[in-house]
């Protein structure tokens, strides 16, 4: 009741807080049921999920408050509004999506046919996990069979790891169950090839970001305080219009530039719903030339440098202990000495103390005992880590090692030199942003002190994107903002679900493996191979017979051309898991289509997903998953929330695809057990977890796992979680679930694991964002050193050419793995445009067959007015595109929006599947849906790298990401 | 101790926000800001307000909607306009302006006298709604209404537009397109409840009101900041970032 705050529940329906995955923000929402039919009826946001809502409720209101919480009760609703975005809204429709696969299949035809046979849970498990003559096409390795931990791939090649690697598994997202995936193919099953989709999405940045922070595997990285910064400059990356957590993001924008507090840029080569008229005071929109951002950012870099505006009294602290006591959260090593004599051995290394003659035990010399060293005003060098006094930051000097005399300088003095490498104009003639605005944001990006910031993602996805990143986020380094309130900032990170405790430990098992050997992606030095010791030997260590990518993470990318090829090696089995490769991967589907039909190239592809995608289509099995409100899992945001948090995932409403003999519906963790069953593999079964008395209990459910994940989480911390209360239970539906919680956990546990499900996670109340005793400072900061010049990048070699890293930012123009500028392949000449993508405010890869396909139908491609008038063309008009990679018919839309000679791809559209096509499963024909085919699709119009031999796809030579920026292309008329 | 606070202060430069102050700044009301106040009947009379400087055109508001009000395929009782407009007097080609759309539920509702059956009316509280027993799918009202809010539901035959989700307030919740704002450009509530926060805002921000087509006098319930007066009609010859299909203005 709106006057009274009374509330009276509809005893016909349930509200649950549970997770979206809509897109991979993986928000918080409340989920509207009809108990009868178990039909969603509608989704908004949930009122303790930060990513929801802002503030966000403290847990300890009842689940009842919440709900009169987001009422018209004294305007409660509209103060604490708490939201689902276009696509959030429009999710539930894959509930019941006539598309969703319901029972196990298999293939009745040749891969990718769309022909499929229902298959029994028995019969599936059976022929997956013993082979046979599965498809009339002769015998097929089973996975038991293939679960080799002793022979090795290649005896010449020990480095390579034994065969069971050539079982690989390709997912997405951590959609809050990848830590279950990994327990059974990386702990148990023994295979060390388990990656996501990180070098298909936005990886580059990522990997900028890593050189930054110091790890190019984990790649940490931090985003503007929005809530309180005065200035964002946002570098491809569109706020409030994409992006991860997409309406956190857009929200504070919307409030920061509405009261006038914050002023933003946008800088992209294609105008975007981050720009908004009716704030134009507040923001702006910079077009560049695609892949050019790191000429933007090296021209601000030159102008900061020769105009003082760097805060070199920041940078010149050595450590965090001096630093802190400075008043600054957070330190670089643009004082650290580097060897910068050339041709050295160690150059691009640092200095160490062993260098010098400190005391260093053998074993110890370059490793984390071997101190890094600065230079004192004194003009003395002493050990980094415990300097009380600040580095000299321009302290170049020639040392002598080992006898002979070697130049050191300061990273410092390295970016510098990288910055002046060119002057501010002819900075600007390539990124076609004029000298005044370049000079325009160096200068504001530098008036207000720590409360401004600059950050990149998607649009980082060039053919130079990692040292475009690597640039964009430096900027950050020179100002001093990391850690600072209104900076740029850390995730708070989640609660640890499958931690060794504190209830129960979820880590390690009896049996566990620890898988080695190379990854598929090649994501490791060459130098460590047998391959180099052979060449090497022969006197001829590069090329290598193709790239290596030391300084990245798992490569999706590169695994199927290389799989395919056997380079590394090749695969014997693959599962993929709620990913979709071929749609999403720049260029391969060409390179790749035909080999991939070929049972004798891959003998078994498994898919687990409750969809049939592009890739999936080409799979041998797809057994169903549960699809989001259907399934468990532990989530925390990827980035942006300042303070921790964990998202709850539960079946607020029963999975609908067919049960297992034992009774529960079949999805990726009931066919796993049942595999872990048939082959009897540890840490599954009976006595597979324990607890931290040492009892022990059986993994042989789904509730298994993540109840006793939940326990783990909700007595994380000072003090575990309250209980929840009948009434709780109720009105959140967990009621449903509660013989699972009462069955599966100790009776002192299953209410605060309970009291989690009702509010849909656990959450750190907002107020902590910043620390108690320094206001000024965040409470979750990053403490490792920002790596002006990282050093793991810097004496990277190039496999082909042999030639070094730089191991800082810098400007270098787009080109193939061996350093051939694009433009000098594929000239201006023959190739006038560009393409770039851009995500969609509302369509993702997936979300095609729902509403929102009603209200935004296709993606026509934005050109400009000067391209498009040279053709004769006009909005609405048909045209074709083509790359040196492929040709694709669009329609176009011609506005200003976007930079002259480039032409946007809006991602979302060009589907052969998910709806696109029907399916003949059985005797049933899926229904045929013509419209969910419109549009055109980026990925399928990538290039090849001439520099490869062509039969690999464009990548970054440093990040190995895909390249989608900056394609060179030509518009024709039809 | 000092504590990320020891800004370096720079003096003033030319070049002080050259790259903001370039943009265009949308031109003020050419007609008097409107006035929302009923007369102090003290009943409760519901009232909107878009704030589209916080609005960041991602739909939230058109598909709860769509889904809360079973909305047939190709019709919208709200949506958001998106346009890319040609930029001549700013340092910015272009910009993105965004207007979310809906019915005004004027105090001068134009589609009421052409209703040959008495089926469009006006509530107590102000909503104009449809009775769907006696609407006979005329398309009058559909025709009359200058904002384009209405259009026949090609399942029921019947009229159909936004309803303030009149079911939801009676209940006492908000609209779905409020609840769901993710920009919270979206205020709902009674104009004429001094202490709510519909009132209390559309009194302090009143000289920047606007509404749509204020010359027609339809009196529209549905206030706005940040209007510009180019895109409050039918939009020929702008560019749109994306189209939806059947939509008549965007």
């Amino acid at each position: 009741d709106p006057v009274s705050g009374d509330f009276t529940p509809n005893p016909r329906q349930q509200v649950s807080y549970t997770a979206c995955l809509g897109c991979t923000t993986q928000c918080g929402v409340r989920v509207r049921i009809d108990k009868a039919s178990g039909q969603v009826i509608r989704v908004v946001g949930n009122p303790y999920s930060p990513l929801s809502t802002e503030p966000h409720l403290p847990m300890k209101v009842s689940v009842k408050e919440s709900l009169v919480a987001m009422s018209r009760f004294q305007d409660k609703g509209l103060a604490g509004r708490s939201t689902a975005c276009g696509r959030g809204n429009a999710a539930m429709d894959q509930m019941s999506s006539p598309f969703r696969v319901l029972t196990p299949m298999k293939r009745a035809g040749p891969r990718n046919s769309g022909q499929w046979q229902p298959i029994s849970f028995e019969q599936l498990v059976k022929e997956v996990v013993e082979g046979g003559d599965l498809f009339g096409e002769g015998h097929v390795d089973g996975l038991a069979a293939l679960r080799d931990l002793e022979r090795p791939i290649d005896a010449e090649a020990p480095e390579l790891g034994k065969r069971v690697n050539q079982v690989a598994v390709l997912t997405s997202v951590n959609d809050g169950r990848e830590n279950f995936s990994r327990r059974f193919w990386n702990q148990a099953y023994g295979t060390l090839n388990h990656v996501g989709h990180g070098s298909y999405c936005g990886g580059a940045y990522r990997s900028g970001s890593g050189a930054l922070f110091g790890d190019v595997k984990k790649m940490p990285h931090a985003k503007p305080d929005l809530a309180n910064a005065e200035f964002v400059l946002f570098i491809g990356t569109a706020p409030g219009n994409a992006g991860n957590p997409f309406k956190r993001t857009g929200g504070m924008l919307a409030k920061g530039r509405a009261e006038g507090r914050l002023d933003y840029v946008v800088v992209d080569p294609v105008l975007n719903n981050s720009h908004n008229l009716a704030a134009a005071e507040h923001g702006r929109w910079v077009p560049i030339r695609p892949g050019t951002d790191g000429a933007l950012v090296m021209g601000m870099m030159r102008w900061m440098f020769d105009n003082d505006r760097v805060n070199t009294a920041y940078l010149a602290w050595p450590n965090l202990k001096a630093a802190q006591a400075a008043g600054e959260p957070s330190f670089t090593n643009a004082g650290w000495l580097v060897i910068a004599e050339d041709g050295h051995p160690r150059q691009g290394r640092f200095l160490r103390g062993s260098d010098i003659g400190m005391a260093v035990a053998a074993e110890d010399k370059y490793k984390d005992a071997d101190p890094y060293l600065i230079a004192t005003a004194g003009g003395e060098l002493v050990a980094a880590e415990t300097a009380a006094e600040p580095a000299v930051l321009e302290a170049t000097r020639v040392i002598e090692l080992g006898g002979k005399p070697v130049t050191v300088k300061t990273p410092f003095e390295l970016l510098r030199e990288s910055a002046r490498a060119q002057s501010i104009d002819e900075y600007s003639a390539i990124c076609g942003i004029p000298e005044e605005v370049i000079t325009g944001l160096a200068d504001e990006f530098t008036r207000h002190g720590r409360k401004a910031s600059a950050v990149a993602h998607g649009g980082m996805m060039a053919g130079n994107g990692f040292y475009n990143a690597y640039a964009v986020v430096t900027l950050n380094a020179l100002i001093g903002n990391l850690n600072c309130k209104g900076g740029f900032v850390m995730n708070g990170g989640g609660f640890k679900d499958n931690g060794a405790g504190p209830r129960y430990d979820l880590e390690t098992f009896p049996g566990m493996l620890k898988p080695a050997g190379t990854p598929l992606g090649r994501n490791v030095p060459y130098e460590r191979s047998a391959e180099f010791k052979r060449r090497q030997a022969e006197g001829k260590a590069y090329p290598a017979t193709d790239a290596w990518f030391p300084n990245a993470p798992g490569l999706g990318t590169e695994w199927f051309p290389g799989a395919l090829r056997g380079y590394p090696y090749g695969l014997k089995a693959l599962i993929l898991w709620s990913c979709n490769p071929l749609y999403g991967i720049t260029g391969v589907r060409p390179l790749i289509e035909k080999d991939l039909a070929d049972p004798k190239k891959l003998p078994l592809i498994v898919s687990v997903d409750p969809l049939i995608n592009e890739s999936n289509a080409f799979a041998d099995y797809i057994v169903p998953d549960s699809l989001m409100y259907e399934s468990w899992g532990w989530t925390a945001p990827w980035n942006g929330v300042p303070t921790k948090a964990t998202t709850a995932r539960w079946p607020v409403v029963e999975p609908k695809a067919v049960k297992t003999p034992d009774g529960a519906a079949i999805g990726m963790e009931t066919f796993y057990l049942a595999l872990a069953k048939a082959m009897q593999l540890p840490g599954f079964g009976a006595g597979a977890i324990a607890d931290m008395d040492g009892k022990r209990y059986p993994l042989d459910t789904p509730e298994d796992w993540y109840l006793r994940g939940g326990a783990n989480i909700a007595f994380a911390g000072k003090a575990p979680v309250g209980e929840a209360s009948d009434e709780d239970l109720q009105l959140s539906g967990v009621e449903r679930i509660r013989p699972q919680l009462e069955g599966v956990l100790k009776a002192e546990e299953w209410r605060k694991v309970a009291f989690l499900f009702t509010r849909g996670g656990r959450y750190q109340p907002a107020s902590e964002a910043q620390d108690a005793e320094q206001p000024e400072w965040q409470a979750h900061r990053f403490t490792k050193p920002l790596w002006l010049w990282n050093e793991t990048i810097g004496s990277a070699r190039n496999t082909l050419t042999g030639a070094r890293f730089r191991g800082c930012a810098q400007w270098t123009p787009p080109a193939f793995y061996d350093g051939t500028p694009v433009r000098r392949v594929h000239s201006e000449a023959d190739w006038p445009l560009q393409i770039v993508s851009y995500k969609s405010a509302l369509q993702n890869s997936y979300s095609i067959a729902t509403r929102i396909t009603g209200l935004h139908p296709d993606n026509p491609v934005v050109v400009h007015p000067a391209d498009a008038a040279a053709l004769g063309l006009q909005s609405g008009d048909t045209a074709r595109i083509r790359t040196p990679g492929g040709a694709a018919e669009c329609t176009v839309i011609v506005h200003e929006g976007v930079v002259p000679g480039v032409m946007a791809v809006e991602h979302g559209y060009g589907h052969r599947e998910l709806g696109a096509r029907a399916h003949r499963i059985g005797d049933q024909v899926q229904p045929d849906r013509p419209d969910l085919r419109a549009g055109i699709n980026l990925n399928e119009l990538g290039l090849s790298d001439p520099t490869r031999g062509g039969k690999v796809i464009w990548v970054d030579a440093v990040s190995g990401t895909a390249v989608r920026q900056g394609i060179p292309a030509r518009l024709e008329r039809v | 101790m000092k504590s990320c606070s020891d800004l370096p202060v720079f003096p003033a430069s030319p070049s002080r926000r050259a790259f903001l102050r370039g943009a265009t700044v949308l031109s003020a009301a050419a007609a008097a800001a409107p006035v929302p106040a009923v007369a102090g009947t003290g009943k409760k009379q519901w009232a909107m307000l878009v704030d589209v400087r916080k609005c960041i055109g991602c739909q939230a508001c058109t598909v709860s909607c769509i889904q809360e009000n079973a909305v047939p395929e190709g019709s919208f009782r709200t949506v958001v306009s998106t346009y890319s407009v040609k930029l001549t007097d700013s340092a910015q080609p272009a910009g993105t302006y965004v207007l979310p759309r809906l019915c005004n539920h004027c105090d001068n509702p134009p589609c009421i006298p052409v209703c040959p059956v008495g089926a469009t009316y006006k509530r107590e509280d102000g909503i104009v709604a449809v009775d769907g027993d006696l609407c006979v799918g005329c398309a009058y009202c559909v025709q009359a209404c200058p904002y384009d809010a209405r259009f026949i539901n090609h399942e029921t035959n019947k009229a159909d537009k936004c309803t303030f989700c009149a079911h939801r307030v009676d209940a006492g919740l908000l609209p779905a397109c409020v609840e769901t704002c993710v920009g919270g450009a979206r205020i709902f509530g009674d104009i004429n409840d001094p202490e709510g926060e519909l009132a209390s805002r559309l009194k302090e921000t009143q000289p920047q009101l606007k509404v749509l087509k204020p010359e027609l006098e339809t009196a529209p319930r549905v206030f706005y900041i940040g209007l510009d007066e180019r895109f409050t009609g039918k939009v020929e010859g702008q560019g749109t970032l994306w189209k939806p299909r059947n939509l008549p203005h965007a």
